[in-house]
């Protein structure tokens, strides 16, 4: 084997150089741990929530239009998961779970007679499943393709279908289990809540706190949300308040006393924080909320591998040649220099 | 007494006034009250000869909303009731006599039928500065109430009023109002809420009183459970709308005008007790009840909802077990799931046995026999066989 | 033997019967009359068998049939699942989104393959030239296990025909993209280090000398791209430590992927070497096995002390052996994989019997295969039965999968008879 030495010294120390080199704009590819400068969300409160979901039927019909998380060519009602009759499938939606034609549902904790709200014994609550839009998501560091991204601005996670290549890796990543997919389809998309980013431009805001009547879902900017979320645990219980309906700064309330929380406000360490928090009468534990999901954001976890990735090439390349040196050495004395 | 004899003595007592005259008197009490002329001669009979179960009905701080409610009722009809069901004794509003006739039939009712009446009160009972807001004949309704009450043998509370205050107990409550049972707290009331009730609601209460000589099943508050023992919320015919987040968000919008749910426009239906969607009012079809046409239900029979919360405040959600279509937050089932489990042992069981198996049969192996042959044995094997 | 002329006609019947009869060969069949002069020798080249003459590989046996019928029906329905859907050709869904592909054809493909670039390392870097002789076999055994893997994630995904959006889409935080870019790398390197067969036998003796010269930077290049991606087919569950079990998830299981890896690496070269030797009419090397078995010893040894170590910093040993149903699985895959397979290398007895070797080789693939499963489908299962979820695959998912292996073993015999594998074999 023919290999001049100055040949491949040469060859190892530019691929060296490269390497470094190249881990200057690595560093910056490395997902953000901050709160965007106008990070929007929701607050979502289980103990102002009466389970008619009227956030479920108005995010369908608001996100099947044009630039809508629902919306496919060609459609000319919003996707509905059970058959109706002709005409009529909408009256008959009845899902159970999200999916990938739900992006938002509101489910119950039933425990026992479940007779009284908010109760964890003999009680029940309800509660809004959908995607939390963490400050560093697991399932934009994982795509592959880069399908799923985080607006730097707003905040939101979204997706574009024409880069993604199927292969669910978002759908394992996610601590909350949101990402859901159109299994039924050749060509199928990932589906989850993008917080209605496409009516911003239109100054309107997320469908399901539009259109909730108790203001159990608002919308407004985190760090608002998060104020109004831990003054509402400083109100001692049966206290009227005038709670905000559809937004955070809204001047539409409603008064009504205030019910017992349980467990402080979710989301705001949890997966390294999210941008949707919640409030609850009863443990989140209780509601699907794993106590084993890290305080901190779960890329950290993979990027402790991949900064590692050039390096192992330059290692191999290093150790590689020396090695190589080393064990052809005799051939090298007999051979041709 | 036969009732000839009977009518005999009453027109004696009526100052001899002839038999004649006194059907005649009766037919046009008849037409007064709306009622077929032979229902004169009915009348007649009924009041010769009360074998029907007497019921006294004392009226406070009412609107006589109550006894329009119970003039409107069809099965059975006012005159089948206080006729051939009931010896309605005295009833303010529907007496014939008035003044110190109607107080002296009243007082001798009860002499004679001490401890068999059914006493029904409609309004509250004002109880400031000695309930001096409410007389009658010269009396407190306080003093009349209790009174009286000792000796019926069964109470019953028409109305919001007397069940726990109603309007007349609404923010400050200047007059101190309460309901009967606050009053009278040492006996069962029955209880029928409602601004009006549904007169049915109270009929099938002392009827069924007046048949089983037993009050039906009540809950905690005195209310009959056939009545109240659900919300309106459970059973209205708009819930559907409620369920799929269909609102009126302002009267005469789409919706409002579609039929849409009333619950942002107030409607207390989730935290009322009360069986409006089902009987409705009037007898006059279906729809006939607030919601049903439109208005959302400020709930009226609710202590503490009707009279004291806005009209457009949003009601809470009271003890109510969720519908079975929500899908359930955590199934939280321990273990491993039936599939996988399956899958795993599967799994696991041809790992164990493949490798078992191979165990078995490649350990024992003798060196030299199988692939552990020396360089060039096969050689000299097939030689030594060609041998 | 079906005398096929009666359904197809005298002319093609009589090939057929000929063929299957293995009278007619394909290297009796004349390309240039098809092909023209320059392709149809190209094709005439590589379908002369003569190189395999002394192994005795006859192409159409009753196994390779069946071999043949299940890729048929593979190919179905795979052509099925690109129609009608992921969820028409199998039973995933939103609570348990990877199973038997991932879990099996993926992970474990990819494993089984890791034999390559230790051997490939061992000749051409630190210049054992004992290894020499089951080196082309060994990256042909890789690079039909990458083939199998590459084949079932192209179909496991959701929008197949675009599969090679990662190559040019980066998302350098994904550790997939990561496999996705190693893999079509790795495959062009094992092609780039299979090639030299080919040009020998093609007689192209330029580009055989061309090779020749970047052997050794693309072993190199394979050898740090198969640390790589053997590394982060684990660092794919580093992100949900909440829902891999305490008993197989670390931050170190990029390490144990690794290890384990090249332990089944060794023994896979192994177990092909000495099956080869027990099909084909071949003499598998006798210092070769050994040292290979050496080496899952010393490899064994090492594994198993990091997940003796994981234990006991993580979960407890106590967790091992609390009988529950992972615990259960997790002993198996330890047992069978690795403790019996140390015990019984450990004596000299064992080391020194090719057919013991043989046996000991089996068990450590069936345990890493199993390993491979845990992790990639039985082990989240805890956490996804807590919230309502079941899997178990379709008879498709099992088809498919049951195809790919055919493919491989039939590719491998199909080079083993066109290409010169076993360099002693022509001597």
């Amino acid at each position: 084997m023919a290999i001049s030495r100055r040949g491949f010294l040469k060859g190892v120390a530019g691929s060296g150089g490269l390497l470094l080199v190249s881990g200057v704009p690595l560093a910056q590819a490395r997902m953000s741990t901050e709160l965007p400068p106008q990070a929007v969300g929701l607050l979502y409160d289980a103990t102002l929530c009466i389970g008619c979901k009227s956030c479920m039927v108005n995010c369908k019909a608001q996100n099947s239009v044009p630039g809508g998380a629902l919306y496919k060519k060609g459609m000319k009602a919003p996707p509905y998961d059970s058959k109706g009759p002709k005409g009529y499938e909408g009256i008959w939606d009845a899902p159970q779970e999200l999916t990938g034609k739900t992006l938002s549902i509101i489910k119950v904790y039933k425990n026992g007679t479940a007779e009284k709200k908010d109760t964890a014994i003999n009680g029940y609550s309800f509660f809004k499943q959908q995607c939390l839009h963490c400050i560093s998501p697991a399932c934009v560091s994982v795509c592959p393709a880069g399908a799923f991204r985080k607006d730097p601005v707003n905040g939101s996670v979204y997706y574009l279908a024409e880069r993604c290549i199927g292969c669910r890796y978002c759908q394992l990543a996610c601590p909350f289990g949101v990402p859901r997919y159109e299994w039924d389809s050749a060509w199928p998309e990932v589906r989850k809540c993008q917080l209605c980013r496409h009516r911003y431009a239109d100054g309107k805001y997320a469908a399901c706190a539009e259109f909730c009547p108790t203001g159990a879902t608002i919308f407004g900017k985190v760090v608002d949300l998060r104020n109004e979320a831990r003054y509402r645990l400083t109100l001692k219980p049966g206290t009227e308040y005038d709670f905000p309906l559809k937004t955070v700064d809204s001047e539409e309330k409603s008064r009504r006393p205030v019910a017992g929380y349980v467990d402080g406000v979710y989301g705001l360490a949890e997966a390294g924080g999210t941008q949707n928090i919640m409030l609850s009468g009863v443990s989140f534990e209780l509601l699907g909320f794993r106590k084993r999901i890290p305080h901190f954001d779960l890329p950290s976890l993979t990027w402790a591998y991949i900064k590692k990735v050039l390096w192992v090439f330059a290692g191999v390349f290093v150790g590689g040649t020396s090695l190589y040196a080393f064990t052809h050495r005799q051939e090298k004395e007999a051979g041709h220099d | 007494m036969s009732t000839s004899d009977a009518l005999d003595s009453i027109c004696r007592s009526l100052g001899g006034i002839s038999r004649r005259d006194f059907l005649k008197f009766c037919s046009v009490m008849a037409v007064g009250m709306g009622l077929p002329l032979s229902a004169g001669a009915r009348i007649a009979g009924a009041v010769a000869n009360p074998r029907r179960p007497p019921v006294i009905w004392l009226s406070f701080q009412e609107c006589t909303g109550c006894v329009e409610s119970l003039l409107r009722s069809n099965h059975p009809s006012l005159e089948h009731l206080i006729l051939d069901l009931i010896s309605l004794d005295y009833s303010e509003t529907l007496s014939a006599a008035a003044g110190r006739q109607a107080e002296e039939a009243k007082a001798k009712s009860i002499q004679e039928n001490k401890g068999k009446f059914v006493l029904v009160v409609d309004g509250a009972i004002p109880t400031r500065d000695n309930g001096i807001y409410c007389k009658v004949a010269g009396r407190t309704a306080l003093d009349i109430l209790n009174e009286t009450a000792p000796h019926a043998a069964a109470i019953v509370a028409m109305g919001s009023c007397a069940s726990w205050g109603g309007v007349a107990a609404s923010g400050p409550n200047p007059t101190g109002a309460k309901g009967v049972p606050e009053i009278v707290a040492n006996r069962t009331v029955v209880t029928i809420p409602g601004c009006p009730p549904n007169p049915y609601n109270l009929l099938s209460t002392i009827l069924y009183y007046v048949s089983f000589n037993k009050l039906p099943e009540l809950d905690p508050q005195g209310r009959p459970k056939f009545a109240f023992s659900r919300l309106i919320h459970e059973n209205c015919e708009r819930r559907p709308h409620f369920d799929a987040g269909r609102f009126a968000e302002q009267f005469g919008d789409g919706l409002h005008r579609k039929g849409g749910c009333l619950y942002k426009l107030g409607c207390k239906g989730p935290e009322t007790y009360a069986n409006c969607p089902t009987v409705l009012f009037g007898d006059t079809g279906a729809g006939t009840w607030p919601v049903g046409v439109g208005h959302p239900c400020f709930g009226c029979a609710e202590k503490g909802v009707g009279f004291s919360t806005p009209l457009h405040q949003l009601a809470t959600l009271k003890e109510l077990t969720p519908p079975v279509f929500f899908g359930e937050a955590f199934p939280n089932k321990p273990g491993v799931s039936p599939g996988i489990k399956t899958f795993a042992a599967g799994t696991a069981g041809v790992v164990v046995g493949v490798a078992g198996g191979a165990m078995l049969t490649g350990l024992g192996a003798k060196k030299g026999s199988g692939l552990d042959h020396p360089h060039g044995q096969d050689e000299k094997d097939a030689r030594d066989k060609e041998e | 033997m079906i005398d096929t002329s009666r359904y197809v006609g005298q002319k093609l019947g009589g090939v057929i019967n000929r063929f299957m009869a293995d009278e007619y060969r394909l290297s009796d069949i004349d390309a240039t009359r098809f092909a023209g002069r320059k392709l149809g020798g190209v094709i005439n080249k590589l379908l002369d068998d003569s190189p395999s003459k002394d192994l005795g590989i006859k192409m159409v046996t009753p196994f390779t049939l069946v071999l043949v019928a299940l890729l048929g029906l593979a190919a179905v329905v795979g052509a099925y699942r690109l129609v009608f859907g992921i969820g028409a050709a199998s039973n995933l869904n939103d609570l348990w989104p990877w199973g038997l592909w991932i879990g099996f054809d993926v992970l474990g493909g990819v494993a089984m393959a890791a034999g390559a670039f230790l051997i490939a390392a061992a000749v051409y870097i630190l210049n054992w030239k004992k290894y020499k002789c089951i080196a082309r076999a060994s990256i042909l055994n890789a690079f039909f296990g990458y083939l199998l893997a590459a084949i079932s994630i192209t179909l496991d995904i959701g929008r197949s025909f675009v599969i090679w959006h990662p190559l040019v889409m980066w998302q350098i935080n994904s550790v997939m993209f990561i496999v996705a870019l190693h893999l079509v790398l790795y495959l062009t390197t094992l092609g780039t280090e299979s090639s030299p067969m080919v040009f020998e036998k093609l007689g192209w003796h330029r580009a055989l000398h061309f090779v020749s010269r970047i052997m050794v930077g693309a072993v190199m290049f394979g050898v740090a791209l198969s640390l790589l991606h053997q590394s982060s087919l684990g660092a794919n569950y580093l992100i949900v430590p909440e829902k891999l079990s305490p008993l197989w998830y670390s931050h170190l299981l990029p390490y144990h992927f690794l290890v384990s890896a090249v332990m089944l690496g060794l023994a896979i070269v192994s177990f092909e070497t000495l099956l080869t030797g027990k099909v084909f009419n071949h003499e598998p090397p006798r210092e070769v096995v050994e040292g290979l078995a050496r080496g899952v010893l010393i490899i064994g040894a090492v594994y198993l002390v990091m997940k003796i170590v994981h234990l006991v910093t993580g979960p407890g040993i106590g967790a091992a052996l609390d009988g529950s149903f992972l615990a259960n699985l997790y002993l198996i895959e330890m047992t069978v994989g690795v403790i019996l397979p140390l015990a019984l290398l450990s004596r000299r007895s064992v080391r020194t019997n090719l057919e013991r070797i043989f046996v000991v080789d089996i068990m450590v693939i069936l345990g890493v295969l199993m390993n491979r499963m845990d992790i990639g489908v039985f082990g989240v299962s805890e956490y996804a039965t807590r919230s309502g979820g079941d899997y178990f695959p379709s008879y498709m998912e099992f088809t498919l999968t049951a195809g790919m292996i055919a493919f491989a073993i039939l590719g491998f015999k199909f080079c083993a008879k066109y290409l010169p594998l076993f360099p002693e074999s022509h001597q």
